[in-house]
C-alpha cells in the first residue's frame, strides 16, 4: 500500500494538484519525508494522520506560509512554488484554518467581501450592493447565514460557516478544509458538506483533513494516510473500511488499534457506573432545581456519584451554558443549585472550585490554557492553595506534583518546565485535565472533550474520564459527537432552546442515529411552543 | 493499554533534580536569556566611557545609581502591572502627590517621619485603588484611566498649595529615606534594593506573582482556573502605587522639600526599563531582575548624556530613539 495505484473506473482526468516528493525539515526534525498527494478536479480528497503526521506541515506549504525542502508542486499541470499566502491564493488555493481569520466587528457581509467591496466612483462603500451580493450568494448556496450579523456574535459554528464562504467567494480551484466540522452539529455538518458538493461540481479540487473516519465515508472519494511524515498509502473511499484506516494511521502494534475496535463497538457497551458495585449511583453529587438566567430556562438536573451524564443538542441549545453556570460564570437568576444536598452559592469560578467543580472548557486555547506558560504552571493554577503556604508558593512539590500529573496522564513532553504551546492538541488536553486530577474534584464538567484530539489520544481521555467516574465522581459532558456521548454516558439529557427536554438512561437509546433523531424531535417541540 | 505509554512518561520524569543555584536562577530569570540586556548595557558602557572621562568613576557610578533609585523603584510596580497586560502612566502624577501628601501630612498633623511615610505610601495606594477599580470594575483600558489619572493626580499635587513647594524639616526622615545609610549603603540604594527583594520575593516566590502571570498570560483561562483576575489586578496597581508612594519619600528626603511639579516625564523612563528588562506588553512575560537592569540601563543613558554635555532637548530626542531601538532589538 506505499503508492496509489491507478484506480479502475476512476475519471482519467489530469490531475489538479500533483504533489511529489515533498521533504520539510523544522530546525532537525523531519516533518515531511517525502510525501505524494494527487487531487482530481472535482474531487474530494480526505487527508487523514494522526497529529504529527505532517497533515499541517503540507497543507502550509501548499497554502504558501511554509517553503519545501525538495519535492515538486504541479497546478493543473504547471509546476509552483509559494513562498507567500498572498501567491497561494493567486494561483486558486483557499484554506479554511481550524483557527478563523475573521474581523469580528465586521458583518458577515463585510467579511465576506473584505477588500473587494463594491464601491461608488468616489470610493464610497456600496453598502446595499454590497448585502445584496452577499445574501444572493448565500442564497444560492443554500447557507443559513444572515449577512447584516457581526461575526462577533455568532457561535463558532456560524463562524466557521462564514469562513468557509469566504473561501468559496473567490476564483476558487483548490479547497482545503482543516477539521473544519469539529465544532459543527449534525445539521450543520450536512450544510457544509452540500456546499462542498457545490464547489465540487464546479470542478473545484478538495483537500479535507479530518480526524473524524465517518466523514470520510460520507464526502471524500479517496483517502491518503500520512504517518510520521510519510505517505501509508492512498485509497479508494468505496474500496476501503473503518479498519483498513484505522491500522493505517496509527501503524502496526499501536495499543489504539485495540482501543478502536471498542469505539466501533459502541452499542454493545454498557454502562460502568451505573452496575458498578464500587460506587454508589443512588446519591445525587449535584442537583438544579428550575435554574433560570439569561440563557437557561428551569433547567432541572440530578448528577449522580460516579455517573457520566451527557448533554447532547444543537450548538446554542445552551449545553455550554448549563456548564458555566454550574461553574460560577453565569450569574443565576432563580432556583437553586445544590451540592451533595447542600444548597450552594456559586458566584464565581474560584467559589465553584472550593466547593469542588472542575471544568475542561470547549476550546483551550482561550479558556484552558495559558500556551506560553509552563505545563508545570498551568496545572498548579485552580490549586495554588494546595501548592502554597502562608502563600508562598512550595516549588519543589509543585514540579513534583507536575512530573506526577505527566507521567499519569502520558502526557508526551520533554518535562514540566515545557511550554504547553509546544505540545499538540492531545497532549494539551491532558494537561487541561491534569489540571484537575487532585484533589478528586466532585463534579467533573467537560465541554467537548475531545475536539482536535487524535484517534490515540482521545481512547486515552476516555479512559481517564471512566478513571474519574469509577472513583466517584459526576460527570457532566457536553459534545457534538453521539458517538461519543453514547460510548461513555450512563444517562443522556437533551438540552434545547436553554431547558433539558428529556433524559434518557443509556440502555433506551439505539445508535447515534437515534439519539441524533431525538435531539431534532426536541427541537422542533419547542419550535412549536415558542 | 496505557502501559508503555505511561512507562515512557515515567522514565521522561526522572531525570536528574538541578542542583539548588541553578533553580535559583531560574526562578529569578524565568527562562529568559537576557543577553542581549547584557549587550546593550556593555555598549553603552563603551561608548560613554570612550567619550567622557569622567564616566568610569566611582562617584559617577554613585551617581547614576542614585539617580537610578526612582526609576528603579517604580518600574518594579510596573513590572507587576505589565505583566498582569496593563498598563499604569499615572506614576510620575502619582509620586508627586505622594510626596505633597506626605509634606502636608507632617507640617499639618505631626511632624514625624511616619506619619510621612504613611501618608506618602497610603496616596500612592490610594491612586492605585483607583486605576485598579475604573480599570477592571467599569473595563475601560488601563491605558486611558491612568491617562486621566496622570492628569488628575498632577493637578491635585499643583492645587493644595497653589503650585508651592512644602519644606520638611524632620531629621530622622532625612536620615530614612535620603542621606542616612544602611549597612554601608547609602539610604536611596538600600531602598531600591528593598523594593528589588521584594518585588522578587512576591513575583517569583508568592502566589501573588502566579496569579499574576495567569492574569497578564490569559486572562480568560485565569478566570476558568478560579484566579481573581479583578481583584489580582487591582492589587497590582495599588503595589505600583505604593512603590510610587515609597519613592516621593526617597526625593523628597533629598530636597528636603516636596514640589508638586517634579518627575513629569517620568512615566517614560519606568515603562522603558519595564520593557527593556523583558517585560511583553502583550502579558505574562517578565521577570523583576530584567527590570533592575533596564533601569540601570535608562540611568546610565540620562547620565552620560549629560556628561557628554549634550543639550536637554536633544537628550530628549537622543532617549526615545535609543529606547525604541533597544525595545525593537531585545523583543522576540
Amino acid at each position: 500500500m506505499s503508492e496509489p495505484h491507478p484506480i479502475a473506473g476512476a475519471p482519467s482526468q489530469a490531475p489538479l494538484v500533483r504533489v511529489e516528493g515533498i521533504t520539510k525539515s523544522f530546525g532537525g526534525v523531519r516533518a515531511l519525508r517525502g510525501v505524494n498527494l494527487e487531487v482530481r478536479p472535482g474531487e474530494v480528497h480526505a487527508l487523514l494522520g494522526e497529529n504529527g503526521a505532517g497533515k499541517s506541515t503540507l497543507i502550509k506549504i501548499l497554502s504558501g506560509v511554509h517553503t519545501h525542502d525538495s519535492g515538486s508542486i504541479e497546478i493543473a499541470g504547471n509546476k509552483v512554488a509559494f513562498d507567500t499566502p498572498a501567491k497561494a491564493r493567486d494561483a486558486g488555493i483557499a484554506v479554511v484554518y481550524q483557527d478563523l481569520s475573521l474581523v469580528e466587528s465586521l458583518s458577515v457581509g463585510a467579511n465576506l467581501m473584505l477588500g473587494r467591496e463594491p464601491r461608488t466612483r468616489l470610493g464610497f462603500l456600496r453598502k446595499r450592493q454590497l448585502m445584496a451580493e452577499v445574501e444572493a450568494f448565500l442564497k444560492r448556496h443554500g447557507i443559513p447565514l444572515d449577512p447584516r450579523v457581526s461575526v462577533g456574535s455568532l457561535p463558532f459554528a456560524y463562524r466557521q460557516m462564514t469562513e468557509i464562504c469566504k473561501a468559496l467567494m473567490g476564483d476558487v480551484r483548490v479547497l482545503i478544509l482543516d477539521e473544519p466540522t469539529s465544532a459543527l452539529t449534525g445539521d450543520e455538518e450536512q450544510i457544509l458538506f452540500d456546499a462542498i458538493k457545490t464547489v465540487t461540481d464546479r470542478g473545484v479540487g478538495v483537500i479535507y483533513v479530518t480526524h473524524r473516519l465517518n466523514e470520510v465515508f460520507r464526502v471524500s472519494q479517496r483517502v491518503t494516510v500520512f504517518r510520521d511524515g510519510s505517505n501509508v498509502g492512498t485509497f479508494t473511499t468505496a474500496e476501503t473500511d473503518m479498519k483498513q484506516l484505522v491500522a493505517a494511521i496509527v501503524g502496526p502494534g499501536h495499543a489504539a488499534m485495540q482501543a478502536q475496535e471498542t469505539t466501533s463497538g459502541r452499542a454493545e457497551r454498557t454502562p460502568p457506573a451505573a452496575t458498578d458495585a464500587g460506587s454508589s449511583p443512588g446519591s445525587p453529587v449535584l442537583s438544579l432545581s428550575n435554574v433560570s438566567n439569561d440563557r437557561l430556562r428551569h433547567v432541572d438536573l440530578t448528577l449522580l456519584k460516579g455517573e457520566i451524564h451527557g448533554l447532547a443538542g444543537l450548538i446554542g441549545s445552551g449545553r455550554t451554558e448549563i456548564l458555566q453556570t454550574i461553574f460560577g460564570l453565569r450569574r443565576i437568576e432563580t432556583g437553586d443549585v445544590a451540592i451533595d444536598g447542600e444548597t450552594r452559592q456559586l458566584r464565581s469560578p474560584a467559589e465553584a472550585i472550593e466547593c469542588g467543580m472542575a471544568l475542561v472548557p470547549e476550546d483551550r486555547h482561550v479558556q484552558g490554557l495559558i500556551l506560553e506558560h509552563s505545563i508545570e504552571r498551568n496545572l498548579t493554577l485552580p490549586r495554588l492553595a494546595h501548592f502554597s503556604r502562608w502563600g508562598w508558593v512550595q516549588q519543589r512539590a509543585s514540579v513534583q506534583g507536575a512530573r506526577a500529573a505527566i507521567s499519569r496522564l502520558a502526557v508526551r513532553a520533554p518535562g514540566p518546565a515545557t511550554p504547553v504551546k509546544n505540545l499538540s492538541g492531545g497532549n494539551q488536553q491532558k494537561v487541561v485535565f491534569a489540571k484537575w486530577s487532585h484533589p478528586r474534584p466532585r463534579v467533573l464538567l467537560l465541554d467537548e472533550p475531545t475536539v482536535g484530539v487524535d484517534v490515540g489520544a482521545r481512547e486515552e481521555i476516555y479512559i481517564l474520564v471512566r478513571e474519574a467516574a469509577k472513583v466517584g465522581t459526576g460527570i457532566l459532558v457536553v459534545s457534538s459527537d453521539l458517538g461519543e456521548l453514547l460510548l461513555l454516558c450512563d444517562r443522556i439529557s437533551v438540552v434545547a432552546d436553554g431547558r433539558i427536554s428529556k433524559t434518557f438512561k443509556r440502555g433506551e437509546l439505539g445508535d447515534a442515529e437515534e439519539l441524533h433523531h431525538l435531539i431534532q424531535l426536541s427541537q422542533t417541540a419547542d419550535e412549536q411552543a415558542a | 493499554m496505557t502501559d508503555p505509554i505511561a512507562s515512557r512518561g515515567a522514565a521522561q520524569s526522572t531525570r536528574p533534580q538541578p542542583d539548588r543555584l541553578r533553580e535559583f536562577a531560574r526562578t529569578l530569570l524565568r527562562g529568559e536569556r537576557p543577553y542581549m540586556l547584557y549587550i546593550a548595557f556593555a555598549i553603552l558602557l563603551v561608548i560613554f566611557s570612550l567619550a567622557s572621562p569622567w564616566f568610569l568613576s566611582v562617584d559617577n557610578f554613585l551617581n547614576i545609581g542614585r539617580q537610578t533609585t526612582l526609576v528603579s523603584i517604580v518600574a518594579v510596580g510596573m513590572t507587576f502591572v505589565i505583566i498582569a497586560r496593563q498598563i499604569d502612566l499615572s506614576v510620575g502624577s502619582t509620586l508627586a502627590l505622594s510626596g505633597m501628601a506626605a509634606a502636608l501630612a507632617m507640617s499639618h498633623i505631626n511632624n514625624s517621619w511616619i506619619v510621612g511615610a504613611i501618608a506618602g505610601v497610603g496616596t500612592g495606594a490610594l491612586v492605585g485603588l483607583l486605576n485598579g477599580l475604573l480599570t477592571m470594575r467599569l473595563a475601560i483600558p488601563s491605558f486611558l484611566v491612568t491617562l486621566g489619572t496622570l492628569s488628575a493626580a498632577r493637578g491635585l499635587a499643583l492645587m493644595v498649595t497653589n503650585t508651592k513647594p512644602v519644606i520638611i524639616t524632620d531629621e530622622t526622615y532625612f536620615s530614612i529615606f535620603g542621606e542616612g545609610s544602611f549597612l554601608g549603603i547609602p539610604a536611596p540604594i538600600a531602598w531600591t534594593l528593598a523594593a528589588t527583594i521584594v518585588g522578587i520575593l512576591l513575583l517569583h516566590y508568592n502566589i501573588f506573582g502566579r496569579r499574576i502571570y495567569a492574569a497578564g498570560g490569559n486572562p480568560t483561562a485565569a478566570l476558568y482556573s478560579g484566579i481573581q483576575v479583578r481583584r489580582v489586578t487591582t492589587l497590582a496597581f495599588i503595589l505600583t502605587g505604593m512603590l510610587a508612594g515609597l519613592a516621593a519619600l526617597v526625593l523628597s528626603a533629598r530636597s528636603h522639600a516636596a514640589r508638586p511639579d517634579v518627575v513629569e516625564g517620568m512615566e517614560l523612563d519606568v515603562i522603558a526599563a519595564v520593557i527593556l528588562g523583558g517585560c511583553s506588553l502583550f502579558g505574562g512575560r517578565g521577570f523583576i531582575l530584567g527590570t533592575l537592569l533596564g533601569s540601570l540601563i535608562i540611568g546610565t543613558l540620562n547620565n552620560g548624556l549629560v556628561l557628554l554635555g549634550i543639550s536637554s532637548p536633544m537628550q530628549l530626542v537622543i532617549k526615545g530613539a535609543i529606547i525604541v531601538a533597544a525595545v525593537a532589538f531585545t523583543k522576540r
